[in-house]
């Protein structure tokens, strides 16, 4: 296979700055994509070359497939990496690329179509003696009734195409089945464009922990050991870590077995990660995702590793190996934007002020930085704060002190909620399950003190306007044409 | 001087009474807390109080204070931009929508009968679903929206009356 020249990223946000950068890192020249609303991301700035593909609506541009391949073919790049989300693991993109000419960084696209539907994959499973939960294949009330009574409430249902939560409802009886089946189908509808659903018996207590798989063109599939992501809201991961706590050295092998047996049968190449379900000494094949994940972090740096690169040089033809012996413990957080007081209701907002962590062991994945616009077109993810040690407990220390360190003004986020879950007894005595939040940090609110702190700030902050206005102000620098914050002011700038 | 939090009914009552270098005297209600703030070279600043360190930003943008406490966001109103909004008709005569996103469904029609609690519409924003309801029982008055609108944040969806003493708890008719 020809090698690689030149990489188009079609995606945004952080992943598109973290791919930019392993691309630059492996040799390549890169081409950002962006969208009307993100025509001043710092992921347009850091690549070499940068196309509008549309306008801020994601359906009109990154997730239109025409735009892109046109985009590729414009700037001359011989390889698209589609990062997670958006058309990740549409097979239709994968072959417009196979179409043009351009090497889709990710697996074929009739391998991503057998295992993009979760019901698809589930038989793939099945024939491959992995293990999966109880479910059904149904759109049909009656259906969905019948099984419901013979597993008993409550029951999951799931987007066939879906993933990331959307198209998720639990139904905890009879009686909520059939609106739940509507809401499921027209969400699932309008996120994957297809509005098959899925029924399954729902776990009690499980715990949600996956295998990351990397495979190439000759037929070889490692794993690079497993992530424990059972810290969700609203069936999205927030907290992920690796190595998973507690998981016995038996069930790890039994697991990563499963996993690679699956991705055999599949004929899987490139990265992917294998989703189970676990339950005491059961585990339970849930879905594949046919992509890098959002949580692939936490992977590299116990493995000493860098997945972007390593899925670059499989599209370039090149074979795994077995990795070195991965070492300590690696925890991420997902800094949303979003109001974990009041339901995670999204939120949008200028930055207007960031504070990064760092120090030995931390790593900030984001596309933040002070000015940048957070919209309401796109998710919500504004960075992953991801801490290494030793082990798991220098690890959260680490985590904990980088939460403290991190400050976002002008855009509400769940930092701090993030911080007060990571610093728990529950999470350190590492109590995980899918239900970790309904249990231990539903209806969480934010310190008094820091309340009080935030009020005596608002009251400081709304006083300044009125005095202080014989205090020296550096007149010139608020009138920059360079800065698009003049309208507003920060205490220092006054001083 | 009265803030009210966003997401927040509630009002706060606060000001600075008095300030002496970094001493800062704030009432906050009935409370007076004596603090010690030390701005620092990036605009922010250390806010001590009873013996505890805050690094906090403040910024003020359009009618929002925003403050950051650690790691926590707070984005304040003063409370006349509050209730200016609930005079143009926040005060459940209004059904607006919490941020800009597209309608998905109405469930709803002008003339119908709602009970509290009950989903009037659905949005969609930042991929996520959001249900609206009835905070008290009423008569829709004005459906302003159709499934598939974009909507912008303040929106008007829907306008609601109060339901008739006589209401019984059905719906009226649909065709």
């Amino acid at each position: 296979m020809a090698r690689l020249t030149k990489l188009l990223i079609a995606n945004r946000g952080e992943i598109a700055l973290r791919i930019i950068r392993s691309a630059r890192l492996f040799g390549l020249k890169t081409v950002a994509v962006y969208s009307a609303a993100d025509a001043k991301s710092v992921h347009v700035g850091a690549a070499d070359e940068a196309i509008a593909i549309g306008p801020p609506e994601a359906a009109k541009s990154y997730l239109d497939i025409a735009a892109i391949i046109s985009a590729a073919k414009q700037a001359g790049a011989d390889a698209i990496h589609p990062g997670y989300g958006f058309l990740s693991e549409r097979p239709e993109f994968a072959q417009a690329a196979a179409d043009a000419q351009i090497v889709f960084v990710g697996p074929r696209p009739e391998v991503m179509a057998a295992l993009g539907n979760k019901v698809a994959a589930r038989r793939i499973a099945v024939a491959a003696a992995v293990p999966v939960v109880p479910g059904i294949e149904a759109a049909e009330i009656s259906a969905a009734r019948e099984f419901g009574a013979t597993v008993g409430y409550p029951i999951l249902i799931k987007a066939a195409a879906g993933g990331g939560g959307r198209g998720m409802r639990v139904v905890a009886e009879a009686g909520q089945l059939e609106t739940a089946l509507e809401a499921a189908a027209r969400e699932a509808a309008a996120a994957f464009g297809d509005g098959r659903i899925f029924i399954e018996k729902y776990l009690a207590h499980p715990r949600h922990i996956e295998i990351q798989i990397l495979g190439d063109d000759h037929g070889n599939v490692i794993a690079l050991g497993e992530r424990d992501c059972s810290i969700q809201r609203r069936h999205q991961k927030i907290v992920e870590e690796s190595p998973a706590p507690g998981l016995s050295e038996a069930m790890r092998a039994k697991m990563i077995d499963a996993a690679l047996k699956l991705a055999r049968a599949a004929h899987y190449t490139n990265a992917g990660t294998t989703e189970f379900l676990v339950e005491g000494d059961n585990f339970y094949f849930l879905e594949v995702n046919a992509r890098l994940q959002v949580e692939h972090p936490v992977t590299e740096m116990r493995f000493g590793c860098d997945l972007v690169c390593e899925q670059l040089r499989v599209a370039s033809g090149d074979a795994v190996s077995e990795p070195a012996a991965p070492s300590g413990a690696a925890i991420e957080c997902r800094i949303n934007a979003e109001d974990p007081e009041h339901d995670f209701r999204p939120a949008t907002g200028t930055v207007l002020h960031l504070s990064v962590p760092g120090g030995p062991g931390v790593r900030f994945d984001s596309h933040l930085v002070r000015g940048a616009e957070v919209t309401p077109w796109y998710d919500g993810l504004l960075g992953k704060l991801i801490c290494y040690g030793a082990d798991r407990e220098e690890a959260r220390g680490r985590l904990v002190d980088a939460l403290g360190e991190f400050a976002l003004l002008g855009v509400t986020n769940n930092a701090a909620y993030l911080r007060d879950i990571i610093a728990s007894e529950q999470f350190r005595d590492a109590r995980l399950s899918t239900h970790f939040i309904d249990e231990f940090f539903s209806g969480w609110k934010i310190a008094s003190g820091e309340i009080d702190a935030a009020i005596v700030a608002a009251a400081i902050t709304a006083g300044d306007t009125q005095a202080e206005s014989a205090a020296p102000r550096a007149s010139n620098d608020r009138h920059s044409p360079w800065d698009s914050l003049h309208n507003f002011e920060l205490w220092g700038s006054r001083r | 001087m009265k803030l009210t939090r966003v997401g927040d009914s509630q009002e706060i009552d606060a000001e600075v009474t008095s300030r002496d270098g970094n001493m800062v005297r704030v009432r906050i209600g009935d409370r007076e807390l004596v603090v010690e703030f030390t701005p620092n070279a990036d605009g922010g600043g250390i806010l001590a109080i009873d013996g505890r360190r805050y690094p906090v930003y403040g910024a003020r943008r359009k009618e929002s204070i925003f403050i950051s406490v650690g790691p926590a966001s707070f984005e304040f109103k003063p409370a006349e931009a509050s209730s200016r909004r609930r005079a143009r008709g926040l005060a459940a005569a209004e059904i607006v929508a919490p941020m800009p996103g597209k309608v998905l469904k109405v469930m709803v029609r002008d003339g119908d009968l709602v009970e509290a609690g009950q989903a009037l519409v659905v949005i969609e924003a930042m991929k996520m679903e959001t249900t609206l309801a009835a905070e008290s029982a009423a008569l829709v008055k004005h459906v302003r929206v159709a499934e598939g609108d974009a909507v912008d944040h303040g929106a008007v969806l829907i306008e609601l009356s109060p339901a008739p003493a006589s209401s019984t708890r059905e719906s009226a008719p649909r065709a």
